[in-house]
């Protein structure tokens, strides 16, 4: 009788492959457990180190698989509560080939090999989950949610190059291409193209390849009028065709196609047009591949049925940033494809409500707000939306607005399910005071900028960068009317305005050191987002809305219009667009590195160099808070 | 007085000679204990049960562990209480002599490790007397002080869930002598590794 050991089976038979195990058994294998602590930072085996008796499951804590390679550690991959790492000693004989490292304090139950042994060749469901998770070589997010218990590979990858590891995977591709003989008439041909919704059809005598027509040979040859639709298909096909053996790589095959100028590839049995047909290699099939594509990502957005597809979807999203950023893509760029898949995201998770609910019973718009609104959101941050219907008779409003808050909270717990944490101040369509009638919206930002600081409880300057997400354009235009309406000689409001933009603290001390966290969880780290991000982004606002520019809801494009609109202070803007990017950049790595929002950077992990990269980034604000005070002036509320 | 005198020609049990002969070598093995008792008197209560794991290599070794329900008959009898929920209980059930031989077997000459472990030790000296056996030779560590120390506190003492909240250990709903002497493992590995004992 050992009551831990059962609690520890208790613990295990949530995640597999324990599952598919019986309590019994669990408790055998709970017996022979070896609890071990590790504190932050402590390796517990590292890359060359003699294989450990045992494998691993996270009981508590977080453990990072990295690898080191050209003297840079490279994750591969984060465990949490259940996982299982350190599979090596199972199916290889040879030292490990990654670092475990715990990321914070930790627990692993160390479960010995030769104990778990007898249970893998007895029971052929845990046998086959360890040796798949031991044969995926690449990490494909796609496969993330499939693999049950996200179980972690044990071999070598590198997540940087992760995209060109891609290029090397064998191609999913065509194995049932049309076929016909070179007697077929190419009207029948074509016909039977267009019922199978295919843009080729391989022309065979026996199963060996003569040529190949594609859409391209109907457009130039026949709607050119050069042969007639009745003649016999041998006079269009494309021959010889392009041949590759079975098993091609991604990359190979794209360079067949770039070599030859085809846009399809044949599959034969050895390579040559001498043998069998097996497939089509068609250039969507690249495509399809390179499964990050952001085009691809959007596409799939679009036919998603339930939050958990959208929730797989955003995931790769962050991989895709993830890689960009290590790639060196420009930032700005990065920002424009994350909002647009987000957007996406956002419009898919609507239209799941709507279908769910029913058609709506007036015209509404769907705004995203704050950093969203602005295209800035890279990681998974809080959301932050409103709700506009258009104005309904008196009778009928109760119900419309039933309607539409209970669409607000249904997105909303939808986009809560994908990780986007509902609002803490609860700046969302689902609350009662953000989901009005147009005529109310209006009384609302009619008040917040005639009379702010009256009821500025509640009023945020996120309001001010909205973005329409779905529904009806002209109600956001009407919206945009009003602000702009009201911005006119209203010192008042920006005086408002610009005050709250500079009540931040200042990032640097006196003595230019950084200015951290004095107490709490977040002790000696540095708040990059209130402290940094923040005023150049009110700073912006700030500017645009004084402007009057419309439609620029961005940060970094908001500066770089001023800087043509306003030339004096050109050097300023551009200056203060710069920093912006290097400031999301660190927030985002930072995010990325911990799986939450990256407002708090530990600069004890920085290198010094991006140190005083971060310092440099901090200085284009002092200017900007300059001409704010030298261009508004500040006096009623400070 | 001369009580040593009367001792030295003592027979002792053979359980216990054993015992003594272990501590020739020294041992790097620790073994957290936590036991329940009646109450807080080690001369007039007694212990109720035994929970105790060993620690080998700074991981705990979940098969190398002692659990017994002791069936104090005497002292309920004697003080007119029901012993029903220690009958009822699915653990081992066995008479504190028996408990008492299997466990001094169980730690052999292990460094003790428990919170406010001179209590338990104390309370298993009392049942050892019973026995005509000496008192306990092992080294003990207390959790309480361990973390006193590296906070320099000395003005205050903290209960075994005071600690559970300070080093993030998640509270269970189920209390037994067991589950709090694997709350103190594990307290115990992270106190370890942060004094830097080897």
């Amino acid at each position: 009788m050992n009551t831990i050991a059962e609690h520890i089976a208790d613990f295990l038979k949530e995640y597999s492959p324990f599952n598919h195990l019986s309590f019994e058994e669990l408790s055998e294998i709970a017996t022979n457990i070896r609890v071990v602590n590790l504190e932050k930072n402590k390796i517990l085996f590292q890359v060359n180190d003699l294989l450990h008796d045992s494998f691993y499951v996270v009981a508590s804590g977080t453990i990072n698989l990295s690898v080191i390679a050209d003297a840079e550690e490279t994750l591969l991959n984060k465990c949490f509560a259940g996982d299982i790492f350190g599979l090596r000693p199972f199916f290889a004989k040879n030292n490990y080939m990654m670092t475990a490292k715990a990321r914070e304090e930790s627990i692993v139950y160390a479960i010995p090999i030769s104990t778990f042994r007898p249970f893998v060749a007895n029971n052929s469901e845990v046998l086959n989950f360890l040796l798949e998770s031991f044969a995926v070589n690449t990490r494909n997010p796609k496969d993330k949610e499939n693999l049950i218990g996200k179980l972690i590979s044990d071999n070598v990858f590198y997540s940087d190059q992760q995209s060109e590891m891609q290029y090397f995977q064998s191609l999913v591709y065509n194995t049932t291409p049309l076929k016909t003989n070179v007697t077929a008439i190419i009207k029948d041909v074509a016909q039977l193209m267009t019922e199978s919704l295919k843009n080729n059809i391989v022309v065979c005598d026996n199963n060996i390849p003569l040529g190949i027509i594609t859409d391209t040979d109907m457009r130039s040859k026949i709607a050119t009028g050069r042969y007639p639709v009745t003649v016999s298909v041998d006079k269009i096909m494309s021959s010889p065709v392009i041949t590759v053996v079975e098993n091609v790589s991604l990359a190979e095959a794209q360079l067949l196609m770039l070599k030859h100028n085809v846009t399809h590839l044949c599959v034969t049995q050895d390579g040559t047009d001498k043998s069998e047909v097996k497939g089509i290699i068609s250039e969507h099939d690249l495509i399809v591949a390179q499964a990050n594509n952001p085009g691809v990502l959007i596409k799939e957005i679009k036919r998603c049925q339930s939050p958990k597809e959208l929730k797989q979807i955003r995931d790769r999203l962050t991989d895709l940033i993830q890689t960009s950023i290590s790639k060196n893509i420009p930032l700005s760029h990065v920002f424009n494809i994350a909002s647009e898949i987000n957007l996406a995201i956002i419009k898919r998770s609507v239209e799941l409500s709507i279908l769910d609910l029913g058609s709506p019973p007036a015209r509404f718009a769907w705004l995203s707000i704050g950093s969203q609104g602005r295209k800035e959101q890279l990681l998974l941050t809080d959301q932050d939306s409103i709700l506009i219907f258009e104005d309904v008779a008196a009778d009928k409003y109760r119900d419309v607005k039933d309607y539409f808050l209970k669409l607000g909270k249904k997105t909303t717990a939808t986009l809560e399910k994908i990780g986007y944490e509902l609002c803490p101040n609860g700046h969302m369509g689902s609350n009662m005071l953000w989901c009005k009638s147009l005529t109310d919206w209006t009384k609302q930002y009619d008040s917040w900028m005639n009379t702010p600081g009256e009821n500025s409880n509640d009023l945020s300057s996120i309001f001010f960068d909205y973005e329409i997400t779905f529904g009806e354009q002209k109600i956001e235009d009407a919206i945009g009317n009003v602000v702009f309406k009201n911005v006119k000689n209203n010192t008042l409001f920006f005086d408002f305005l610009g005050n709250d933009a500079l009540r931040k603290n200042s990032p640097l001390t006196f003595f230019k050191k950084f200015n951290v966290e004095e107490e709490g969880p977040n002790k000696d780290k540095f708040d990059i987002k209130t402290r940094a991000l923040m005023p150049l982004i009110d700073g912006a606002r700030l500017f645009t809305l004084n402007f009057d520019i419309r439609g620029i809801n961005n940060t970094f494009q908001r500066f770089k219009q001023l800087s043509i609109i306003d030339p004096k202070h050109a050097e300023i803007y551009l200056n203060c667009a710069e920093a912006f990017l290097t400031l999301s950049k660190f927030r985002t790595l930072e995010g990325l590195k911990n799986d939450n929002s990256g407002q708090f950077i530990n600069l004890e992990e920085l290198s010094k160099i991006d140190r005083e990269k971060l310092k440099n980034a901090l200085l284009p604000m002092r200017e900007l808070e300059e001409l704010i005070k030298s261009k508004f002036q500040l006096t009623q509320f400070s | 007085m001369l009580d040593w005198l009367k001792n030295i020609n003592k027979e002792y049990p053979d359980f216990w000679k054993t015992y003594i002969s272990k501590f020739e070598k020294k041992s790097s093995r620790f073994v957290v204990v936590s036991t329940e008792t009646s109450g807080l008197n080690p001369d007039k209560d007694v212990i109720l049960s035994i929970g105790s794991f060993a620690i080998i290599d700074n991981s705990i070794v979940i098969g190398d562990n002692f659990e017994a329900v002791l069936l104090q008959y005497k002292f309920f009898h004697d003080n007119g209480l029901s012993n029903e929920f220690l009958v009822e209980s699915k653990m081992k059930k066995l008479g504190e002599p028996e408990a008492i031989k299997l466990f001094i077997e169980f730690i052999g000459n292990s460094v003790l490790v428990g919170h406010h472990v001179d209590f338990d030790v104390e309370m298993i000296n009392a049942a050892l007397e019973r026995l005509d056996c000496g008192r306990l030779k092992n080294e003990a560590l207390d959790i309480d002080v361990m973390h006193r120390k590296l906070h320099d506190i000395n003005d205050k003492q903290f209960s075994l869930e005071e600690l559970c909240v300070a080093y993030n250990i998640p509270v269970s709903d189920r209390n037994s002598a067991a589950e709090d002497a694997y709350k103190t493992a594990l307290l115990f590995l992270k106190l370890k590794s942060r004094l830097g004992i080897k």
